[in-house]
């Protein structure tokens, strides 16, 4: 029997709309540290939705209004006096399509340390690239072209610099919002290494299409439809002996 | 009359659209067979036949003709008698018995300039009735050869199609020649000048004054008349009053434009960008006379009062005033191209930019200009190009005196600016003054076109990146 980890994150009654239309109705979710939680669920279901609250993203939408609770570390962070940017240096996010910015890597890299303050001398903004491209997995494939474009790297180096990005500003929470949806198996396969390893330092939640992917990557998991969580559960459990019938029904194919 | 067979001819090819359209209709049904095209297409066809041959033939007939009727009819007055030295008396003559013709004519006439008009009224009369007879048998002709075709059920609809792509291929070439015309004009005027002027001499010469090259016979310059003239062409102060005035309305309309682009595209809530883009767009549909009034009328003199209450001189046409103005005719160039080139950055870097914890205005500086900036800078050089051409508020506003200075507050003048000054007024065509006009011309001509290339091909490289 494995030991369940502290709680780090906790969402209560949790509520988003898009304008008139409401995406995700009192969601309750607890997500454990250092543990990679899976969120599953047919599209538009409001698992992206989820996720983007725990960084506030969905502040960059207009239209978009979040009630409800969420904690990290027992501190509420859906709160307007909130400085999201301290925030977002705890939470990173990495995205569906790889988004590098169209710079060298190494400035990719350094882009998130230099907007806090981090690094002030070169050689501490080296240590942190290096650092950080080491534990996205991908120092020995670029370390000998740092200064060229990141958008020239393949779509899995591509998506791992966007990893080493995210970690380079130090968080503590890694949100992944299908982070091999555009990728081929054998990237999909090294990202889901990389995840495997990440999971000891950070606090990983991962929304993603495959369920196959869940089941390998997850320790958690939770099933959204229609902007309702529907079931939330070790992953073992809810891939192999759901309570729900729908959760059932998704996990088996039958809809979705 | 050409009108009247324009006439005739549109009305007749109309009719043969109904014509080609119920014949084939009933080939079809009396024959059973099926057509190999609509039967409107077999309208079509005859209406092109008909009207498309006889209107070209129209038009050729229409160009020579006077031309050929003014050679014979000189020709004819030469051998009665008429004594002209050069082809400016022989015009002159022309005239005149084009005159007594048309009974416009109130000089003595002498029996040369009768005998001559009385030619010229056959000659007319001839020249007009076989265009008549000519222009009917054409269209006999084709019609007679389209109805043959459309009985033996041609492909009505891909014959169509060819003519018509014919049709559009000769707009295409009118568009494409008439460019070809204006640039052979501008460089073979251009070479005349420079067959007069060295140049280096125009390229290199510091001093522009071309009001003081008198030259009695441009065929045959002396070399102490060409040190005079050398003295007169220097295209420095024109390119630097140009590049200087471009210089003050860029600094004027980057930052504006750039940052309202930003505010746009950024910023502004749907609502605001609504309303207030189109507003910005007015500013580029101002008509540059207006602009230009305003520079001379109002900011000009509005300067001179500031320099002078400071105590410097400002002249009341001053290079600050053109450039000032024309920098804010040029903003919403930059401000709409730059918010255009922002917008289709892709929303997944600001994302990216967001998540790592940068604010907005951080963003947008480190992510989305970088990102963007090909095409800023494509927006930008168009702009400049545009300074470049800008002709209506320098007249105005920048002063005619081919200073070499760099100070604002002085008058200064653009290539533009001169070209209208040499072409305003009474020309001689033979004098290096007026074919200095070409010269410059085509310089500007190929500085703009410089300029627009890069620009596109920046924007385009940036373009590329996003697709």
């Amino acid at each position: 029997m494995e030991l369940m980890n502290n709680v780090k994150i906790k969402s209560k009654n949790l509520n988003v709309y898009y304008g008139e239309k409401q995406a995700l109705f009192d969601v309750n979710l607890d997500l454990n540290e250092k543990e990679v939680t899976a969120l599953i669920g047919p599209s538009g279901c409001g698992k992206s939705t989820f996720i983007r609250c725990i960084n506030r993203m969905n502040d960059v939408i207009d239209i978009c209004k979040v009630s409800g609770n969420i904690e990290i570390d027992g501190v509420e962070i859906n709160d307007k006096n909130l400085d999201v940017v301290s925030l977002r240096e705890r939470v990173g996010m990495v995205f569906q399509k790889p988004n590098p910015f169209p710079k060298s890597i190494y400035d990719n890299i350094s882009y998130g340390p230099k907007i806090h303050g981090k690094g002030e001398t070169k050689s501490e903004l080296d240590e942190i690239v290096e650092n950080s491209l080491k534990k996205a997995a991908l120092w020995e494939e670029v370390k000998d072209r740092l200064d060229e474009p990141g958008t020239g790297l393949s779509g899995g180096q591509q998506q791992r610099l966007c990893i080493a990005r995210a970690i380079s500003v130090n968080p503590e929470v890694i949100l992944m919002d299908e982070p091999c949806s555009a990728l081929d198996p054998i990237a999909t396969a090294k990202i889901e290494e990389l995840i495997d390893e990440l999971k000891k330092t950070y606090t990983i939640v991962i929304v993603t299409h495959s369920m196959a992917q869940a089941v390998r990557v997850s320790q958690k998991t939770g099933f959204f439809h229609l902007g309702k969580l529907i079931e939330v559960g070790k992953t073992e459990k809810i891939f192999k002996n759901p309570d729900n019938k729908m959760t059932q029904d998704y996990i088996t194919g039958r809809f979705g | 009359m050409n009108f009247v067979l324009i006439f005739l001819i549109t009305i007749f090819s109309l009719s043969l659209f109904f014509y080609g359209r119920s014949k084939t209709k009933s080939i079809s049904i009396e024959k059973n067979i099926k057509l190999n095209a609509l039967p409107k297409f077999y309208g079509y066809y005859l209406v092109l036949w008909c009207s498309i041959p006889s209107l070209v033939f129209l038009l050729i007939w229409t160009l020579f003709e006077p031309v050929i009727i003014k050679s014979i009819i000189i020709e004819t007055a030469a051998n009665q008698g008429a004594i002209f030295n050069d082809k400016n008396e022989a015009n002159l003559i022309y005239e005149k018995i084009k005159a007594i013709y048309a009974g416009t004519y109130f000089g003595d006439i002498d029996t040369i300039l009768k005998e001559s008009a009385l030619s010229y009224a056959k000659f007319i009369n001839l020249f007009t009735n076989s265009k008549i007879v000519l222009i009917f048998g054409i269209v006999i002709a084709s019609v007679i050869y389209s109805l043959k075709k459309i009985k033996n059920n041609n492909k009505a609809r891909d014959d169509v199609e060819v003519i018509l792509k014919g049709l559009l291929f000769a707009s295409s070439l009118i568009a494409i020649l008439t460019t070809l015309g204006i640039i052979f004009s501008l460089l073979f005027e251009s070479i005349k000048f420079f067959s007069v002027i060295n140049i280096f001499d125009y390229l290199f010469g510091t001093n522009w004054s071309p009001q003081r090259a008198f030259v009695s016979d441009a065929s045959a310059i002396t070399a102490a008349e060409y040190d005079e003239l050398k003295d007169a062409f220097g295209f420095i102060p024109l390119i630097a009053g140009t590049s200087f005035i471009a210089f003050i309305a860029m600094l004027v309309a980057v930052p504006i434009g750039l940052f309202s682009g930003i505010y746009m595209a950024e910023y502004a809530s749907l609502k605001v960008r609504r309303i207030s883009k189109p507003i910005i767009e007015i500013l580029a549909g101002i008509p540059t006379v207006v602009y230009g009034f305003f520079a001379a009328l109002t900011v000009g003199p509005f300067f001179r009062q500031i320099g002078e209450n400071l105590g410097l001189t400002v002249s009341s046409e001053s290079a600050l005033a053109a450039g000032l103005i024309m920098g804010i005719m040029i903003i919403p160039y930059v401000s709409s191209l730059s918010d255009d080139v922002i917008n289709s950055v892709p929303q997944s870097l600001r994302d990216g930019s967001y998540a790592v914890g940068a604010t907005k205005s951080e963003t947008i500086k480190k992510v989305v200009i970088p990102a963007a900036l090909p095409g800023i800078i494509g927006s930008v050089l168009l702009a400049v190009s545009r300074a470049i051409g800008e002709t209506m508020i320098v007249v105005m506003a920048a002063g005619l005196a081919a200073n070499l200075t760099i100070n604002p507050l002085e008058s200064t003048t653009t290539i533009t600016t001169q070209i209208v000054m040499i072409l305003v007024g009474d020309q001689e065509f033979d004098s290096p003054k007026t074919q200095s006009a070409f010269a410059l011309g085509l310089t500007l001509f190929i500085a703009t076109l410089v300029l627009n290339y890069i620009a596109q091909r920046a924007v385009k490289k940036y373009r590329e990146k996003y697709d």
